[in-house]
């Protein structure tokens, strides 16, 4: 158990009659960088959040070192799909990062020149330190993804869960959180990431997860990124590819 | 100025000005949160909510000291609260239709109440109708220190649980799994708001106390990009509104307090919403134009860059219908290219020879060189 | 669970049922006249007058301001029954204008008692607009002539007992005639600068008229409106300047009004007394001496003239 971040036990998680995650098994090492890949609606965004309590599961649980969520929160960091905030709010980009701050100080205790630096060394880590004081709304998408990334390292945890991060973000951007993963995995930390793009995955990360509602396979990239479980995960995209267009080149 | 005299000498103004003001800056603060959660007609429902709870407590309790009666409309506002954002949760109506139908089905329970209350002899019932829009210049001490107590309790949690409670209202999903209770705060902020809202009921009344919930906070929303100067700004709206208010509805006859504070608010956001700098739509209008303007001299310019790259003589000088010609689809007169011409030469972008021709100047190069999307490929030393 | 809401219909259509039928009140078929009258002070002349031969249902019971009832639907309903309606007019029952007018349209008896009196007898309302003072019972003759009113539409209604009617309106006005000297004699004994009566709303201009009273009220003639600083403030550098020793609480509307008055009085550096309660919209309770007409006048009367010869 000693090298295991993450163990899945039977994760079983439906929102009406379908199941979205079925049956899930799933033992992350310390230390990887892994990718969860699948086609739309496979479940990736709902597994993290099955894992990380925000979503209840039918069946099942989580373990984090070994313990149950609620003891190790502390050392966890969740970085979600950038739209579920209102970009219209009165901050700007250095007091969201230094936001990150806050789960460390705990109750009634305010920033102080501690965080704000640790808040400025993040930003400089994702090349947004320049825009410190811009309103969010004022950023473009690849731009307001590095802040949110920045308020994530600031938090200091050991493991990472990343929701869709290079989703529609411009080169720069992309540049940036690649180079940033690579330094976390360098200091030993765990980065989960839920990914959509399989032309990088073999660039970017050394572990996969192949999901469709059912795990179809997981481990290190050089064992797994098969044809065939590429096949197996994609097969009703395929499937249906074949159904309405019969040629291929 | 004679008005502001009788602030200082008149006991009743002071009163209702005092009064007035402490519920600007209680409701001004704690509005600014309705307001960036996206709560905004919370407001709205719990005031109206509030009537029953007035009804019943008088019913139950039988007096109509102020006290109860504000009791009775807490709890009848945190019932409405309660409901409205849990009925989101736990069906299928959404937050908008569930918050419509509390309003309404609340105040209409209160209507009947007061119906059947104004039926019970000796009952004074008519003290129980100022609710609706308020009895401002009835406003004792004893109210106007009550309201001060309650405006030390909403901002003192203000102060202590400011970064829980930005944080609460920006990002909770964030909150949570950095591990506040979102429960606990939401609680905490909902009850504040919903105080806020119940205290000021005397003073405008239920019909338009979300007024002073929202319109302070929208004002000073538009004058600034951060949440501390938003607050301040938003509570020195209401107290103005509140104090104004009373001002001059004390110097004109029948003319009542209460609506005179809410149309002194909403002037005050009106004036926000045009005028402010940087969001206020008067100021976009001419920063659009003056945009628009800087964009056209820009065209013109590249024209006489582009047309000396291509003939490899970067300060020759062309005529006017060289430079129609070369843009195609240049919305420009004749007439109009030459006063923009005129601009430029105005800014030494260009020099003028003779009568009718016209080169880009050093200066001018610099500037198009330094834009990087006219420039695109094409440069002179190519 | 669609059963269960056909059940919840059937169980709110017929309770709304009982309830419409529920609601019978004070009239009987028993050969007598069912009469509706709006304020007590009416309901109480009728009574008089009516005697054995009338059932009085008063919609608007002691304490409770006339200026702001809202008929319920069981209100209209009991005037729908009734043979016939007395009400005041001039706007007293201010948010009933409508139903009187419909109910005069479908011909039902109705006597607007106060709009009987000659205009010249009235006192216009100071916003003009061709508003009259509604509260003429306040004038104990006006009164009087309202209760010929009375009087006469009875009789006219209800031949039958015209003498019955007569002859207690007729004793019914020798004991009005007392109370007006009564009244009279009292306030002499207020010297003449201190005969200055201030109340929550302009409800006494009648009394103030015929008996030698400056009047004052802190809301206008009706209770709707709202009082504002400025009045407050007139009125308490008035009561101040000339020393009034008292003011005085309505029974039908809020004291915190009068309180917030004594209050900025206070603050002048004058102390002024709060001489009592007065029944202006309505008389006292029934079943106590207040309880009539007669009692009410002497009640107040009393309680103005014992406070301000203090």
């Amino acid at each position: 158990m000693d090298n295991i971040a993450v163990k899945v036990n039977d994760l079983t998680v439906a929102y009406h009659k379908k199941p979205v995650l079925w049956d899930i098994d799933l033992k992350i090492p310390l230390g990887v960088l892994m990718a969860v890949v699948g086609p739309n609606g496979a479940g990736k965004s709902t597994l993290l959040k099955a894992m990380l309590n925000l979503v209840k599961p039918l069946t099942g649980r989580t373990f984090f070192w070994g313990e149950s969520y609620q003891v190790n929160r502390k050392r966890i960091a969740y970085v979600p799909q950038r739209g579920s905030v209102d970009w219209d709010f009165p901050t700007n980009v250095l007091d969201v990062v230094t936001m990150g701050t806050y789960g460390k100080l705990g109750w009634f205790k305010r920033p102080r020149k501690e965080e704000k630096e640790k808040a400025i060394e993040a930003l400089d880590k994702v090349a947004m330190l320049s825009y410190s004081n811009r309103q969010i709304s004022q950023l473009s998408g690849g731009q307001q993804q590095r802040v949110f990334l920045a308020r994530a390292l600031v938090q200091d945890v050991d493991l990472y869960f990343m929701d869709e991060p290079f989703q529609g973000v411009d080169a720069k951007t992309e540049k940036a959180i690649v180079k940033l993963l690579e330094e976390l995995k360098n200091m030993g930390k765990t980065v989960v990431v839920v990914h959509h793009d399989l032309q990088t995955v073999m660039e970017y990360f050394d572990w996969v997860t192949f999901l469709n509602t059912i795990l179809i396979d997981y481990g290190p990239i050089y064992k797994v990124f098969t044809e065939e479980n590429l096949k197996k995960t994609y097969r009703s995209a395929i499937d249906s590819f074949y159904k309405n267009n019969r040629k291929v080149i | 100025m004679e008005l502001l005299f009788n602030l200082f000498s008149d006991y009743t103004l002071r009163i209702v000005a005092f009064g007035s003001s402490l519920l600007g800056i209680t409701s001004g603060a704690i509005g600014c949160y309705a307001v960036i959660r996206k709560q905004s007609l919370i407001g709205d429902a719990v005031s109206h909510a509030a009537l029953p709870g007035i009804g019943l407590s008088f019913l139950l309790i039988g007096s109509k000291d102020t006290e109860w009666l504000l009791l009775g409309a807490f709890i009848a506002g945190w019932i409405a609260t309660f409901v409205i954002l849990n009925i989101n949760r736990l069906s299928r109506i959404k937050y908008d239709n569930a918050l419509a139908m509390i309003l309404a089905v609340f105040f209409g329970l209160g209507l009947v109440i007061l119906t059947y209350i104004q039926k019970i002899p000796n009952s004074n019932q008519a003290g129980l109708e100022k609710f609706l829009f308020g009895q401002a210049s009835t406003l004792l001490q004893r109210d106007v220190m009550l309201m001060g107590i309650v405006a030390l309790l909403t901002l003192l949690p203000m102060i202590f649980l400011w970064k829980e409670f930005k944080l609460l209202s920006f990002d909770r999903v964030f909150a949570d799994t950095i591990g506040f209770s979102t429960k606990k705060l939401d609680l905490i902020l909902t009850t504040l708001i919903v105080i806020s809202i119940i205290v000021g009921l005397q003073t405008v009344g239920v019909v338009l106390m979300s007024s002073m919930l929202i319109a302070p906070a929208v004002a000073a929303r538009q004058w600034t990009d951060r949440l501390s100067v938003m607050v301040i700004l938003s509570s020195i709206f209401g107290a103005t509104a509140g104090i104004c208010g009373t001002l001059i509805s004390s110097s004109i006859n029948n003319m009542p307090t209460g609506p005179m504070i809410v149309v002194v608010i909403t002037l005050i956001a009106f004036v926000s919403l045009l005028f402010a700098p940087n969001r206020g739509l008067i100021w976009k209008k001419v920063r659009d134009n003056k945009n628009k303007k800087e964009i056209n001299s820009t065209i013109v310019l590249s024209i006489l860059y582009n047309l000396g790259v291509k003939h490899k003589k970067i300060f020759n000088a062309h005529d006017l219908n060289t430079l129609m010609l070369e843009k195609g689809g240049l919305k420009y007169s004749k007439k109009n290219l030459r006063k923009e011409l005129d601009k430029l030469k105005i800014s030494g972008l260009v020099n003028k020879h003779g009568k009718n021709l016209w080169a880009i100047s050093k200066k001018g190069i610099d500037k198009i060189r330094a834009l990087d999307y006219v420039n695109g490929g094409e440069s002179y030393h190519d | 669970m669609k059963k269960l809401i056909g059940w919840i219909c059937i169980l709110a259509l017929v309770s709304m049922a009982l309830v419409g039928c529920g609601n019978q009140g004070g009239q009987r078929d028993d050969g007598k006249l069912n009469i509706v009258a709006t304020t007590t002070m009416l309901a109480d002349a009728v009574k008089v007058i009516g005697g054995d031969n009338v059932n009085v249902e008063c919609l608007m019971g002691p304490g409770i301001d006339p200026h702001l009832y809202k008929a319920s639907a069981g209100d209209v309903a009991k005037m729908q029954r009734a043979d016939m309606i007395i009400y005041n007019g001039l706007h007293l029952e201010g948010k009933m204008g409508d139903i009187f007018e419909s109910m005069t349209k479908q011909n039902k008896a109705a006597l607007g008692a106060a709009e009987t009196i000659s205009e010249d007898k009235l006192i216009t309302g100071d916003s003009g607009g061709g508003n009259h003072d509604p509260h003429v019972w306040f004038n104990v003759e006006l009164w009087i002539e309202v209760v010929k009113e009375i009087e006469k539409t009875l009789s006219n209604y209800d031949q039958d007992n015209k003498e019955t009617y007569k002859a207690n309106a007729d004793n019914y006005i020798k004991e009005l005639g007392s109370l007006h000297a009564y009244v009279e004699k009292r306030v002499e004994e207020v010297p003449g600068e201190k005969r200055v009566l201030i109340t929550a709303h302009d409800a006494f201009g009648y009394f103030g008229d015929k008996y030698g009273f400056e009047v004052m009220g802190l809301q206008g003639l009706s209770t709707a409106t709202e009082a504002g600083t400025a009045d407050v403030k007139k009125l308490a550098d008035y009561i101040t300047e000339n020393k009034i020793p008292a003011i005085f609480v309505e029974s039908s509307v809020p004291p915190k009004n009068i309180e917030a008055l004594q209050n900025a009085v206070v603050a002048r550096g004058f102390k002024v007394e709060i001489g009592g309660e007065l029944f202006s919209d309505s008389l006292g309770d029934p079943g106590s001496e207040e309880g009539t007409y007669i009692g009410t006048v002497k009640h107040n009367i009393d309680i103005i003239v014992d406070a301000l010869i203090k």
